[in-house]
C-alpha cells in the first residue's frame, strides 16, 4: 500500500460536492456559450454564411460571344473569325512545370521568350486552373504539340477566335484592327459593359461599330472544388454571336483601286454621287490589321509607328492637303452664283496677275491668252481664277466652301475623321493674330495657302456637283444584320441638304469638267475614253512654293518637298454613277500622277459593272 | 483473480453508452468528411472504427485493474511517458514542421497525447500522498516540476497546444484540491506578468496564429483561411443543416483539416443547428455524468482521477468547438471521442475506463 494510509478516512467528499457544484455551474456556462455562438453562427448569420458557402464552390465562367462578321455589298467576307491556339499548362496534372516548358521549348523551338511563364501563379493555390504560356501558336506547332500529347502532361491547346482579315493591308483603314481593351477604354466605357480581358474594335468600323459587333456574352455556373477544379455545370446562358456588318465598299474594286495606286503615299475613294455611298477606299501605305491580332510584337509596332509615312493613317478622312485647282470650282460656283460673272465672261490671261506689290503667276508661264469660265476650268487657268477671287472676297468664298462641305467632318463612319480648314478673316485674326492680306485670297482661289481639304470632302463636294446638287453624307456602311440576316438597321441615303447652286450654274460647270478631259488642252485629257465620257478636275497643291525659274528643276526636289498631285472625277458626263478622288502625296502634277490612278479605276469600275451585268 | 459481484452491479453501462455513441457519430462525421478523399490503405472511417475497438479494449485494461494499483505505480508510469517523449525528440517522425509521432510496428503514436493521462494519474497519486501537507517552497517547486518537464518537451516538438492542455489540466487539479487565497493571488499575477514574456519565446507561426485569431481576415488565404471556411461552414449549415454527406464545404474540401481538428465543422455544416444542439446535449451528458462519478467517488484518488479525466474531456470539447467556432485560436486540440486521430482516441477511451474504474469501485472500501 502507499502513502499515508489514514488518508481514506480523512477523504471528506463535503469538502468536494461544493466544488464540484461550482464546477457543474461553470461547465453549464461553457455549453451556454458555445450553443450561443452556434446560434449567431448559424441561425443569425446562416443566410450570409450559406450564400458564401454558395460563392466558394459556384463560380461564373463568362462565355465569350463570337464577333459578328463584316461583308462588302456582295455578301463576300471581309473579315472572319479563325480559330488560334493557346497553350496552356494545368500546374497540378503537369507536376514538373519547369521540366514541362522545356520540353516544349524544344519540341516546337521556341526560341527564349516565344513561351513566358509567370512562375508566381504557380504559388497561388488554385492548381487547376490553367496558365497560359502561349498565344495564337500556328499550326505547324500545333501539330507537335498534338502528337507530343503523351510526352507533355497537364498541357492544353485552348481554341480562341481571332479575327481574320481575309485583304490584309487592302482594306486595313476602312476595317480596322482590334485588341485587349486597354485600361484608359475601359475607365472610359459605360459600366457593365466591358471587362477587363475583352477584345474591342482599336481603329476604324472596328472601332466604330464596336458595340454591335461584340455581341452578348454568356455565362456558364460551374461547381468547383477548392483547387478550382470544375466538377458540375450547374447552369449555361449561350452567349450572342456579334451583328454582321455589310458595307457599301465592293471588295472587287477595293482591289481595283489598291492595284491602280502604286505609288509610295496618297489615297483613293470611290463614292456613288447619287447616294453617298463609299464603294472603294484605299489609303496608301497600308498595314496589315492580322498583325495586331492577340497583341501586336514590339518590332511591328515600332516599325508602324516610327515610319515616316505613317501606315497607320487614314489619309482618305484624316489627310489634310491644300485643295490646289479642284478648289477652282468653289471660286467658279460662287462667282456664277453672285452674279460676279457669267458664262461668256472673259479675262484676258499673260501668265502673270498684280496684287499690291506681289506677282502671281499662272502655271502656263505664256499665259493663256483671252479665256471665259469653260476654257478657264479646262486649261486650269489660275489668272482668271485670282480675279474671281479678288472679286468675292475670301469671307463670300469660304461661305460656299462650308456649304459644300469643307471645313466640318463629312460624318462617315470611321474614327479619327479630320475637319480640313476653310479660312476666314476672322479665323486669321484669332489664329495669327495679324489681319487678312489681299495676296492670301488670290492664293486660295487656287486652292494655295490655308486652305485645307481632306479628299473624302473634295470628293464629296464633287459628288453634289455630280448628282445635280445633293450633298450626301459618305455612307460607309450599308446595313446591320444578325449572324442569321434580319435586318438590325439600315443606312439609306442620308442627304444634308442641297448646295446653294442654281442647275444651269452645276450645268455650267459640269460641262467645264467634262471639257477639262474631253478637250485638247484640258489638264484630264490623261483619262480621256472613248466608251465612257469621264469629268474631272486636276490639282496639284504646292508643299513649298519654289522661284518660278527653278521649274526645270523640279524633278530633284527632294520627295518631301514635291507637290502634292490631286484628281477628282465622276461619270458618266450625261448621268454619273460613280465619282473617285485621288490623292498622290508629293506625286507632283494632278494631270500626269493622280489622273492616270483615276482612269485605271473608272475602267475597273465599268469593266466589273459590264462583267456583273452579262452575269 | 475473483470479479468481485459488486463491480459487475456498478458497472457504468450509461457511461460507457454515450461515450460510444460519440465515436459512432464520430465514425460517420468521419466517413462523411473523408469518403472522396483518396488516402492509401484503409479509409479513415475505417481505422477509426479500428481505433475505437482498440480503445475498449484499453477501457478494459484501465477498468479492470484497481485504480488505487494504477495510482501505486503512477511514478513508474509517468517516467515511462516521460521516456516515450525523449524517444520522440531523439526518433520521432516529422510531419508538417513538427515532431510528434513515434511509429511502432507500424502504428503512429503520439506519446503526448498519453501524457495528458499521466499528467493526471501522477496528480492523483502526489495529492493523495501529500493532502495534509500544504503548499510551502518544496511541494510547489516539485509540483512545478511533475508539469514543467512533460510541458517543456511537448513544447518543443513544437505542439504549444497540447502542451498548454497540460497546464489548463494541471491548473484545473490544482485548484480543484484546494489552494491558499494568497498562492492562488501570486500565481494568478505571477501568470500575468509571465504570459506578455511568452510572445517573445513563441515561433514565428504560432504568433501568427495568435494574430489571426485576433482578426482572421488579415490573412484570408493564409493562416485565416482554415478559421474563415470553418466559419463558412458551420454557418452555413442554418438551422438543418444541408444533410449527411451533402455539406458543400466539406465535400469540396473548402474545409482543411476536416477529420481531425475540424471535424466538428462537417458535423455542424451538414446537420445545421439542430443536429449541433443534440450533440452538444451528448456531450454535456457526458459531461455532467462524469461530475457525478466524481462526486460520488469513494476517496481522495479516486475523485482527483475522476475529476481529472473530466476535465480532460471537458477542456477537449470547449477548446476544440471553441476554435472551429473562431472563439480562440487555431490549436491542435481534438475533440474527444470525435475527432480522427487513433492516439487521442485510445487515451481518452483509457480515461474513459478510468472513470468508470472509479465509479464501479465506489462502494469497495480499499482492503
Amino acid at each position: 500500500m502507499f502513502g499515508n494510509r489514514d488518508r481514506l478516512d480523512n477523504y471528506d467528499p463535503k469538502k468536494f460536492r461544493k466544488k464540484i457544484r461550482v464546477v457543474t455551474w461553470l461547465v453549464l456556462c461553457a455549453f451556454f456559450v458555445l450553443i450561443a455562438r452556434m446560434w449567431y453562427l448559424q441561425i443569425v448569420r446562416g443566410d450570409t454564411l450559406r450564400q458564401r458557402s454558395e460563392n466558394n464552390r459556384i463560380r461564373i465562367q463568362e462565355i465569350k460571344p463570337l464577333r459578328g462578321l463584316i461583308v462588302d455589298t456582295h455578301g463576300d467576307i471581309l473579315v472572319d473569325n479563325q480559330p488560334s491556339f493557346d497553350i496552356s499548362i494545368i500546374p497540378e496534372i503537369a507536376k514538373d512545370v519547369v521540366g514541362i516548358e522545356d520540353r516544349l521549348r524544344k519540341l516546337c523551338d521556341w526560341k527564349e521568350g516565344g513561351l513566358f511563364f509567370e512562375q508566381s501563379l504557380l504559388t497561388v493555390g488554385k492548381p487547376f486552373v490553367p496558365v497560359r504560356v502561349a498565344r495564337n501558336i500556328g499550326r505547324d506547332k500545333l501539330a507537335v504539340v498534338e502528337t507530343n500529347s503523351l510526352d507533355l502532361p497537364g498541357v492544353i491547346v485552348d481554341v480562341v477566335p481571332v479575327r481574320e482579315y481575309i485583304y490584309g493591308k487592302m482594306m486595313a483603314h476602312i476595317l480596322g484592327y482590334v485588341g485587349e481593351i486597354s485600361a484608359f477604354e475601359l475607365e472610359g466605357s459605360a459600366p457593365a459593359t466591358y471587362r477587363p480581358d475583352d477584345i474591342v474594335g482599336k481603329y476604324g468600323i472596328e472601332k466604330y461599330l464596336d458595340g454591335p459587333l461584340k455581341g452578348k456574352s454568356g455565362g456558364e455556373q460551374v461547381e468547383v472544388d477548392v483547387a478550382g477544379r470544375r466538377l458540375n455545370v450547374l447552369g449555361r446562358i449561350d452567349p450572342t454571336s456579334g451583328y454582321r456588318i455589310v458595307l457599301n465598299i465592293d471588295s472587287d474594286l477595293q482591289k481595283v483601286c489598291w492595284d491602280a495606286f502604286r505609288e509610295k503615299a496618297g489615297t483613293v475613294i470611290v463614292m456613288d454621287p447619287r447616294t453617298g455611298a463609299i464603294m472603294a477606299m484605299v489609303s496608301r501605305p497600308s498595314f496589315d490589321p492580322n498583325l495586331f491580332n492577340r497583341g501586336i510584337s514590339a518590332e511591328d509596332w515600332k516599325e508602324l509607328t516610327t515610319n515616316p509615312l505613317c501606315p497607320l493613317q487614314d489619309r482618305a478622312i484624316s489627310g489634310q492637303y491644300p485643295p490646289g485647282s479642284t478648289y477652282k470650282m468653289i471660286v467658279a460656283v460662287a462667282a456664277l452664283e453672285e452674279g460676279l460673272i457669267t458664262e461668256e465672261t472673259e479675262i484676258s490671261c499673260d501668265g502673270t496677275y498684280q496684287m499690291g506689290n506681289r506677282t502671281f503667276r499662272c502655271w502656263k508661264k505664256r499665259g493663256h491668252g483671252t479665256v471665259d469660265l469653260h476654257r478657264a476650268i479646262v486649261e486650269s487657268c489660275d489668272v482668271y481664277f485670282y480675279h474671281l477671287g479678288e472679286m468675292l472676297g475670301v469671307d463670300k468664298l469660304a461661305e460656299y466652301a462650308r456649304r459644300l462641305g469643307f471645313g466640318s467632318r463629312t460624318g462617315i463612319s470611321l474614327p479619327g475623321e479630320k475637319a480640313g480648314l476653310v479660312p476666314t478673316k476672322e479665323w486669321k485674326l484669332r489664329r495669327f493674330k495679324e489681319p487678312w492680306q489681299k495676296g492670301e485670297t488670290t492664293s486660295l482661289s487656287i486652292g494655295q495657302g490655308f486652305a485645307l481639304v481632306t479628299p473624302l470632302q473634295l470628293l464629296r463636294a464633287y459628288c453634289a456637283l455630280a448628282n445635280g446638287g445633293t450633298l450626301y453624307r459618305p455612307r460607309l456602311v450599308k446595313r446591320i444584320e444578325t449572324e442569321d440576316g434580319q435586318t438590325i438597321g439600315e443606312f439609306p441615303p442620308e442627304s444634308e441638304g442641297s448646295i446653294p447652286v442654281s442647275r444651269e450654274n452645276i450645268d455650267i460647270v459640269k460641262h467645264a469638267l467634262w471639257g477639262a478631259v474631253n478637250e485638247p488642252h484640258g489638264t484630264g485629257w490623261a483619262l480621256k475614253r472613248k466608251e465612257k465620257d469621264v469629268c474631272g478636275k486636276t490639282g496639284t497643291a504646292q508643299v513649298i512654293s519654289l522661284p518660278e525659274d527653278d521649274e526645270d528643276q523640279k524633278d530633284e526636289v527632294p520627295y518631301r518637298f514635291k507637290d502634292h498631285a490631286l484628281f477628282v472625277c465622276f461619270a458618266p458626263y450625261a448621268a454619273p454613277t460613280v465619282a473617285v478622288a485621288v490623292v498622290v502625296e508629293h506625286g507632283g502634277h494632278g494631270g500626269s500622277a493622280a489622273a492616270p490612278i483615276a482612269r485605271r479605276v473608272i475602267d475597273g469600275y465599268f469593266n466589273l459593272q459590264q462583267k456583273r451585268h452579262v452575269r | 483473480m475473483k470479479i468481485d459481484r459488486r463491480l459487475l452491479i456498478n458497472f457504468d453501462w450509461v457511461f460507457l453508452g454515450v461515450v460510444l455513441l460519440i465515436g459512432v457519430i464520430g465514425i460517420l462525421n468521419i466517413y462523411s468528411a473523408s469518403h472522396n478523399l483518396y488516402v492509401r490503405g484503409e479509409p479513415l472511417y475505417t481505422k477509426q472504427t479500428y481505433w475505437l475497438l482498440a480503445g475498449l479494449m484499453m477501457m478494459i485494461v484501465t477498468f479492470s485493474v484497481d485504480y488505487h494499483t494504477i495510482v501505486r505505480h503512477a511514478y513508474l508510469i509517468y517516467a515511462l511517458s516521460i521516456a516515450l517523449l525523449f524517444l520522440v525528440s531523439l526518433y520521432g517522425d516529422i510531419t508538417h514542421g513538427s515532431q510528434r509521432w513515434l511509429v511502432l510496428w507500424g502504428f503512429s503514436f503520439q506519446p503526448s497525447e498519453l501524457m495528458k493521462l499521466v499528467l493526471i494519474i501522477i496528480l492523483a497519486r502526489y495529492f493523495s500522498d501529500n493532502a495534509q501537507k500544504g503548499y510551502h517552497l518544496g511541494t510547489i517547486l516539485i509540483l512545478l516540476a511533475i508539469v514543467g518537464v512533460p510541458f517543456y518537451m511537448v513544447a518543443r516538438q513544437p505542439d504549444l497546444g497540447t502542451a498548454m492542455f497540460l497546464v489548463l489540466l494541471f491548473v484545473s487539479i490544482v485548484v480543484f484540491v484546494g489552494v491558499g487565497k494568497r498562492l492562488f493571488i501570486w500565481a494568478v499575477s505571477g501568470g500575468m506578468v509571465l504570459a506578455p514574456l511568452c510572445w517573445f519565446v513563441l515561433k514565428d507561426y504560432q504568433k501568427e496564429r495568435i494574430l489571426t485569431f485576433l482578426n482572421p481576415e488579415r490573412d484570408p488565404l493564409g493562416t485565416g483561411y482554415h478559421i474563415i471556411q470553418s466559419i463558412i461552414a458551420i454557418g452555413s449549415g442554418s438551422l438543418w443543416g444541408k444533410g449527411f454527406l451533402k455539406g458543400t464545404q466539406t465535400q469540396l474540401k473548402f474545409l482543411p483539416e476536416q477529420q481531425t481538428d475540424f471535424a466538428f465543422s462537417v458535423f455542424a455544416e451538414e446537420w445545421g443547428f439542430m443536429g449541433v444542439v443534440v450533440l452538444l446535449f451528448i456531450f454535456l451528458a457526458l459531461i455532467l455524468w462524469s461530475l457525478k462519478i466524481t462526486r460520488n467517488s469513494r476517496d481522495l484518488p479516486g475523485a482527483l482521477l475522476a475529476f481529472g479525466v473530466t476535465m480532460f474531456v471537458f477542456w477537449g470539447i470547449f477548446i476544440n468547438i471553441g476554435m472551429v467556432l473562431g472563439l480562440f485560436p487555431v490549436v491542435g486540440i481534438p475533440l474527444p471521442f470525435f475527432s480522427y486521430g487513433g492516439s487521442s482516441m485510445v487515451v481518452l477511451m483509457m480515461g474513459a475506463g478510468l472513470l468508470m474504474n472509479v465509479s464501479m469501485r465506489r462502494f469497495i472500501l480499499q482492503p
